[in-house]
């Protein structure tokens, strides 16, 4: 695999490019790509891909893709470019699995296979703000969560009653973001327990300040490094990439494509949504990505869950476990705030849709989340439910389509509804929802049983 | 109007939202042959054009490079038409847009900023991770109507506030009008910082700016 280092020196030395003349660039390629290798949705029936010759023609699209584009260095505004050969080797040279956390916590994250049979790994909560007051009660609460292999960190605007503002104070909150999850997991018995660092932003001094192996990120952690859409990377992600790979953590990146954006619809987010996860593997050495196919205006259900962009995500992931060594996540951020029905329907969608693609489950939070609204450990018990069902109901892609028609019919048309905070419709003290969220979550279930899930 | 310079507005609109920049900037200068009023045209044109180029993106039938192409032709015929204006003075109202300190998230910001172009404002787009001095000082320096910023992370909101702040202390915070947006950004920290708009998406976003341009 090519070194960080040489893809530092390449963000050097690679061809000068105007950003824009890059995001004409992307698009243009792509939309040749998509006609020049046939890739079209076949039409709202098809809530997963079921031609196996799509899959050769993607893959071979998103590599003649990376080949043409490279990757774009916002830092230098210079182009890495990369050949073939380097990019096949990235692919082989992957990991197809992670250890993480230590001692009796220590867990294998792994590479799934499609309508696979073993249990998802998973990561609940967090990728969203909370305040410091409820920080380790909230890490707790998530790690109490048995089947739970990783945390990642969360973000919030205070920290000892001041605000986080520069580089500074912006150290100082990285260094208690992951000090209060270690304390949150050996308060749930589970000190071993792998954490991710869910950057505070993506300056360097904050990035690098919570390594510590006492306090902070140990050598069996991670972070998340994540390329930025249209297959950009920076100088002090890179500096952060080279910097963790010395230490010895595991990184973790948001590899999914935006349709809508300069790669157009969902055929050319399909196209991205299998180059990016590669180009991140190459460009900071990331290994687990949430992968798949959401839109540029994450608004609606109707935007991110539902078709088309079900079928594209299926593709992206089926192409990714069968020609890559790239370990998927499927990232799970329901429209509606949490404390709802809509959002346990859409939580739902992408746990039944899930293990069929052959991707574990990240289970971050509500698309637009408040600080302390994001997420509660009901919905993250909730989804292993709902993957747990499907894998042990043995449901194929037709069965698991039936299902998903079902629930869109419902949920559809609906607006996005802001939810609860997570204080009002969860006991963070005694682990359990509220009893109206509890009422909510027995009625969601009945229903999906009617639908041909068999929840127990 | 005769219906030959109606059917001649009504084809450089659709120039701009067919995206054509070569013919857009060749129909606004038959526009201009014709005899039509610049000032009727470019308020035409360009109201009626970014309603449609809009509602395309919203319905998913056009995409992100779209709205660049679209924007393109729009200041193409926009220039052409604005030098038959009297005066140096354009009537369109400019924008500096940033993504603020700290944040590298380009998205949200470039929709913003594609949306506003194809409505026919002048963008003068800074890119991500931008000192709030920097902004301020573009801004003066450009005459600006406006300042719009954009932060997707709770830790660099502070930095939409730290913008008013350094506004205030410079004695210029009357001089423009600021719009933040953003995942986490909700009205209510528009009105605790002092902002003079919010939009909670791109479509929204713009008519605030609409909004605030005829104030």
């Amino acid at each position: 695999m090519l070194s960080l280092l040489e893809v530092a020196e390449r963000t050097q030395k690679g061809p000068k490019m105007l950003e824009k003349d890059w995001d004409m660039k992307f698009y243009r390629t792509i939309t040749r790509l998509v006609k020049e290798y046939e890739i079209k949705y076949p039409g709202d029936e098809y809530w997963f891909n079921m031609d196996d010759d799509l899959v050769e023609r993607a893959f071979e699209a998103a590599l003649t893709f990376l080949e043409e584009m490279g990757i774009y260095c916002i830092s230098t505004n210079r182009v890495v470019e990369l050949t073939r050969k380097e990019i096949l080797e990235c692919i082989n040279d992957a990991p197809t699995e992670i250890i993480m956390g230590e001692g009796r916590d220590a867990r294998v994250f792994k590479q799934r296979k499609i309508e696979g049979k073993e249990l998802l790994n998973f990561c609940p909560g967090h990728h969203t703000p909370f305040t410091e007051d409820l920080a380790n009660l909230v890490v707790k609460n998530f790690a109490q969560i048995q089947r739970t292999d990783f945390i990642e960190g969360f973000n919030f605007p205070v920290v000892d009653g001041r605000e986080i503002i520069g580089s500074p104070m912006e150290a100082y909150a990285a260094r208690r973001q992951l000090a209060w999850m270690r304390e949150g997991i050996r308060k749930a018995g589970r000190p071993g327990l792998a954490i991710v660092y869910y950057p505070i932003n993506t300056r360097v001094a904050s990035l690098l300040a919570g390594m510590d192996p006492d306090y902070g990120l140990r050598r069996t952690d991670g972070i998340l490094l994540s390329l930025l859409p249209d297959l950009k990377m920076e100088h002090d992600m890179l500096a952060a990439a080279i910097t963790y790979e010395d230490y010895g953590c595991f990184k973790l990146s948001g590899s999914f494509a935006l349709s809508g954006g300069f790669c157009g619809g969902v055929e050319g987010a399909i196209i991205e949504g299998i180059a990016k996860p590669i180009a991140c593997t190459i460009a900071y050495h990331d290994y687990i990505h949430y992968t798949g196919v959401e839109h540029v205006a994450a608004l609606s259900a109707q935007k991110i869950l539902l078709q088309p962009y079900n079928w594209g995500r299926s593709v992206v992931n089926q192409v990714l476990n069968t020609k890559t060594h790239v370990i998927c996540m499927a990232w799970v951020i329901p429209t509606s705030g949490c404390g709802t029905e809509t959002h346990l329907f859409e939580s739902a969608i992408r746990c039944i849709e899930a293990p069929i693609n052959g991707a574990n489950l990240y289970a971050p939070r509500h698309s637009r989340s408040r600080v302390n609204g994001g997420q509660t450990p009901l919905e993250a018990e909730w989804m292993l439910e709902v993957s747990d069902a499907v894998i042990e109901q043995g449901l194929d892609r037709i069965k698991a389509g039936e299902i998903l028609k079902k629930i869109a019919a419902k949920i559809g048309d609906r607006k996005p509804e802001t939810g609860y905070l997570i204080n009002e419709c969860y006991d963070l003290v005694h682990h359990r929802p509220s009893p109206e969220y509890q009422k909510i979550y027995e009625s969601v279930k009945e229903e999906l049983t009617k639908f041909g899930l068999n929840l127990k | 109007m005769s219906d030959q310079n109606e059917k001649l507005l009504n084809e450089l609109k659709e120039a701009i939202i067919n995206c054509d920049e070569a013919e857009a900037t060749e129909l606004a200068h038959k526009v201009l042959d014709s005899g039509i009023d610049p000032v009727y045209s470019l308020q035409k044109v360009i109201g009626e054009s970014a309603v449609i180029i809009g509602q395309k993106f919203d319905d998913g039938e056009y995409f992100l490079p779209h709205l660049v192409m679209a924007g393109d032709a729009m200041m193409a015929a926009s220039k052409v038409l604005e030098s038959a204006l009297d005066t140096d003075s354009s009537i369109k109202s400019t924008v500096v847009l940033a993504t603020v300190e700290a944040d590298m998230h380009s998205v949200g910001k470039n929709i913003v900023g594609m949306m506003l172009k194809a409505s026919g404002f002048v963008v003068h787009d800074l890119g991500v991770d931008v000192k709030s001095s920097e902004i301020i000082d573009k801004a003066i320096a450009l005459n600006a109507d406006f300042i719009a910023l954009s932060s997707l992370l709770t830790t660099t909101m502070p930095y939409q506030r730290e913008v008013i702040d350094e506004l205030k202390a410079r004695g210029i915070r009357d001089k423009f009008k600021v719009v933040i947006g953003g995942g986490p950004v909700r009205q209510e920290w528009a009105d605790k910082i002092g902002a003079d708009g919010y939009g909670k998406d791109a479509i929204e976003a713009v008519k605030v700016f609409k909004k605030l341009s005829s104030k």
